[in-house]
């Protein structure tokens, strides 16, 4: 039974408690299994692109030739395409989207609101089983004659039309993409709705968590954008089935034809607010985390919330930066360029007042402080080398190339997955009530950093020396052999990074049954989950909370000895 | 467990809230196909493209008429549910669902029409916008009759007047009149202009 403001019968059955349950806590957790399921898949595919890059024409290790039997355990040209165009899909919309918004949102929006569960619960719960089908119908693609989509995560026209891309898997992955679509607007309504209706007596907006403000303007930007995405996926399908000409040029051309182009303006209209739909969190949640283990308050705290609504609103004028070498007239690529430009600013802001949050900290080095702070690098450098691709002159150079890859998997895959990583560490003993292992976890972050470095930062070599993406095989070109070694050089990267993904799961795993039981509060932070038992009860809070302070009230000398921090539930301590 | 008042305040408050949001976005979805639709017909020298005529006014004005009178008679149903009179909340919300049903008569009708005249959706850029937009706003209309049905027991006799189904009735209504919205706009540019 669903009670107002969400409440909701304990329940009891199987289903009730794990599959069908309206509880944000569960739903959080169905959308971490999800993510991590698929951030397996996705990994394994990075894996497969980078062995042909470093290893063209030899049989993939171990599965090759259970995989691939008719080429003797070599991955086929067609399948490569697949594999490039499913991981991209797979971890942006599959399991960085479900990790850091789908869980991490479901589960710390409520709790560290004071709300005692989602506005619309059923809609909650809704949203996750349309993701449940959306990622069910990418995968189904794969079975289905043809294969799955092969016209690269963006899926631009005319590669992803019929004359591309014949065969049901671009269909099924436009379709994917359209219900995942309408999970993501339903989580987004939710999310917004939360924030503004049920936030607890006494939080204003800027005592709310930046971890809370990250998400709240990462469900904004989803409302907004998510259905132009849609609608054009929604046209590539009538294209596709019902032999509609939206993307198809050509003959037609006397008689009014259709406009490939047109794709690719939909696509970054939603696909560069999107850029920072998946990052805001990250940095809500680094902003928080470098607070709590420096054990300082947050320096700027507003200044930063601002500088992400900043960040947000002009995400959402730059898109055209994606399109320079669509012969866009100089006018719109000057002007495209400078909005880009002007992102730097908030982004400065952004940086100092991270750098000035640990400055003269009394930083506690665990496993979250370690992976935000190489959120604060790997971000650094995605966001620098961004430049290089949002003015014209260079980018008409490096665009295509491996450049834009590695750029785009510092600032999308290295920020993004190491902030899940640092929120997972952080919030699993809220989640499961038991501690993840410190050392393991340390083991997991150096390893993925070296591994991940050596990957990113090779791809940005590679294709600052001309090596284009999505080629099956570069090296058939001469002037990009002498980049074969460096090549291999990132495939082993990757499988460092990969093989460090490991400690990471065994943790995980192992903490879950006998970790270390988790106190109520083993970080010592004065948000309001950890206020509550480790994990929290049916509705969290017995009595809704009233907040007095803020969520970073840390090192105040008027506190008693021994205690560092305060719970946003006490009065602020003065002298 | 009882509902607190502030807990029904916040309530109806979320649920404007959340309407308003799915609303935007909504409002997003064809709001790009609107701007689709304004590329393709900026690009062309002549509209409709060479070789093909205007379409007759007939169905488009009939659906817009239709669903211009399935709002008001919304509105209608209402006003007379809080007026709690019983037999004109009967009626206006049956004619309401009659209206609506009608609407997608009449764009059943619109597309016999472009056949006729050998607009099927693979004759180039104009049919694909014709058949593609429509669709995609009868697909809407589809789930706004369902969203009419879904307040079916608002209509019940004892139940007329209960302030239960006033949040569902009114977010039903602005789902019901965005969708006519939608519909005035792409008469008066698809079809008119």
């Amino acid at each position: 039974m669903t009670y107002a403001h969400g409440k909701h019968a304990e329940p009891k059955t199987f289903l009730s408690k794990y599959i069908f349950s309206f509880d944000h806590k569960v739903i959080a957790k169905q959308f971490l299994w999800y993510g991590i399921f698929f951030l397996l898949i996705g990994g394994l595919m990075a894996l497969m692109i980078r062995w042909t890059l470093a290893y063209p024409g030899e049989a993939f290790p171990v599965i090759g030739n259970w995989l691939f039997p008719e080429t003797g355990g070599v991955i086929p040209p067609d399948t490569y395409s697949m594999l490039f165009t499913l991981h991209g899909t797979i971890m942006i919309f599959y399991a960085i989207t479900p990790i850091l918004i789908g869980a991490f949102g479901n589960y710390c929006i409520p709790l560290m609101i004071g709300a005692r569960d989602m506005a619309f619960p059923t809609l909650n719960m809704l949203s996750f089983h349309l993701a449940a089908l959306s990622g069910l119908i990418l995968l189904s693609s794969l079975f289905f004659p043809l294969g799955g989509a092969a016209g690269g995560w963006t899926s631009y026209p005319t590669l992803s039309t019929l004359v591309g891309s014949p065969g049901i898997g671009q269909t099924l992955w436009c379709m994917a993409i359209f219900v995942l679509g309408a999970s993501s607007t339903m989580g987004a309504v939710n999310y917004i709705t939360t924030i503004i209706s049920f936030r607890a007596p006494g939080m204003g907006y800027f005592d709310m968590p930046l971890t809370v403000w990250g998400l709240w303007l990462t469900a904004i930007l989803n409302a907004i954008f998510i259905p132009v995405l849609g609608a054009g996926v929604m046209l590539l399908i009538f294209d596709r089935v019902f032999g509609t000409t939206f993307f198809l040029a050509g003959a037609a051309a006397t008689s009014g034809t259709g406009d490939p182009i047109l794709f690719q303006h939909v696509f970054w209209i939603f696909g560069h607010p999107e850029v920072y739909i998946l990052i805001l969190p990250a940095w809500g949640i680094v902003s928080d985390f470098l607070s709590f283990f420096a054990r300082k308050p947050a320096f700027g705290a507003k200044a930063t919330a601002l500088a992400m609504t900043t960040i947000s609103v002009l995400s959402t004028l730059v898109y055209g930066h994606h399109m320079f070498t669509t012969q866009m007239s100089p006018l719109l690529t000057q002007s495209f360029m400078t909005l880009t430009m002007t992102i730097s600013i908030p982004s400065a802001i952004l940086f100092a007042n991270w750098l000035g949050t640990i400055y003269k900290g009394s930083i506690r080095f665990t496993s979250p402080m370690l992976f935000s702070l190489g959120v604060v690098f790997v971000f650094g450098l995605g966001g620098l080398t961004g430049l290089y691709l949002g003015t014209v002159s260079t980018d008409l150079y490096l665009h295509d190339t491996y450049f834009v890859v590695g750029h785009f998997h510092y600032t999308m895959a290295a920020s993004v997955l190491l902030g899940g990583f640092a929120a997972i560490y952080f919030w699993f003993p809220k989640m499961f009530g038991r501690m993840m292992n410190e050392t393991m976890a340390k083991v997991h972050f150096w390893g993925t950093m070296i591994g991940l470095n050596g990957v990113f930062f090779g791809m940005m070599v590679v294709g600052h020396a001309g090596m284009h993406r999505r080629l099956y095989n570069p090296f058939v070109y001469e002037f990009l052999q002498k980049l074969i070694p460096i090549n291999t050089f990132i495939t082993y990267s990757a499988f460092v990074m990969g093989f460090a993904q490991l400690p990471f799961l065994w943790n995980f795993f192992h903490s879950l049954v006998k970790g270390k039981v988790a106190e109520s509060n083993p970080w010592e932070v004065g948000t309001l989950e950890w206020t509550l038992p480790s994990p929290p009860v049916n509705y969290n809070f017995e009595e809704i909370p009233v907040v007095q302070c803020g969520p970073h009230e840390f090192g105040n000398p008027n506190l008693p000895e021994g205690k560092d921090f305060q719970y946003q539930t006490e009065k602020l301590v003065e002298a | 467990m009882k509902i607190d008042i502030r807990e029904k305040i916040q309530r109806e408050e979320a649920s404007n809230i959340g309407f308003s949001v799915a609303m935007i976005s909504w409002g997003m979805l064809f709001a790009s196909l609107f701007l689709a639709y304004a590329l393709y017909r900026f690009k062309e020298t002549a509209w409709p493209p060479m070789g093909f005529e205007k379409v007759s006014l007939v169905w488009p004005t009939t659906s817009t008429i239709i669903i211009f009178l399935s709002s008001c008679t919304y509105y209608l149903y209402q006003k007379s549910y809080f007026m709690k009179q019983v037999k004109s909340t009967k009626f206006f919300y049956s004619v309401t669902v009659l209206f609506a049903s009608l609407f997608l008569v009449s764009q059943k009708m619109l597309w016999a029409t472009l056949h006729d005249s050998g607009l099927y959706t693979s004759s180039g850029i104009f049919a694909s916008i014709l058949h593609g937009f429509t669709w995609v706003h009868a697909g809407h209309v589809g789930i706004g009759i369902l969203a009419i049905l879904f307040v079916i027991p608002s209509v019940k006799t004892q139940n007329i007047g209960n302030e239960k189904f006033r949040i569902r009735m009114a977010n039903v209504g602005k789902f019901w009149h965005f969708l006519g919205i939608v519909w005035f706009l792409m008469y008066l540019t698809m079809f008119v202009l």
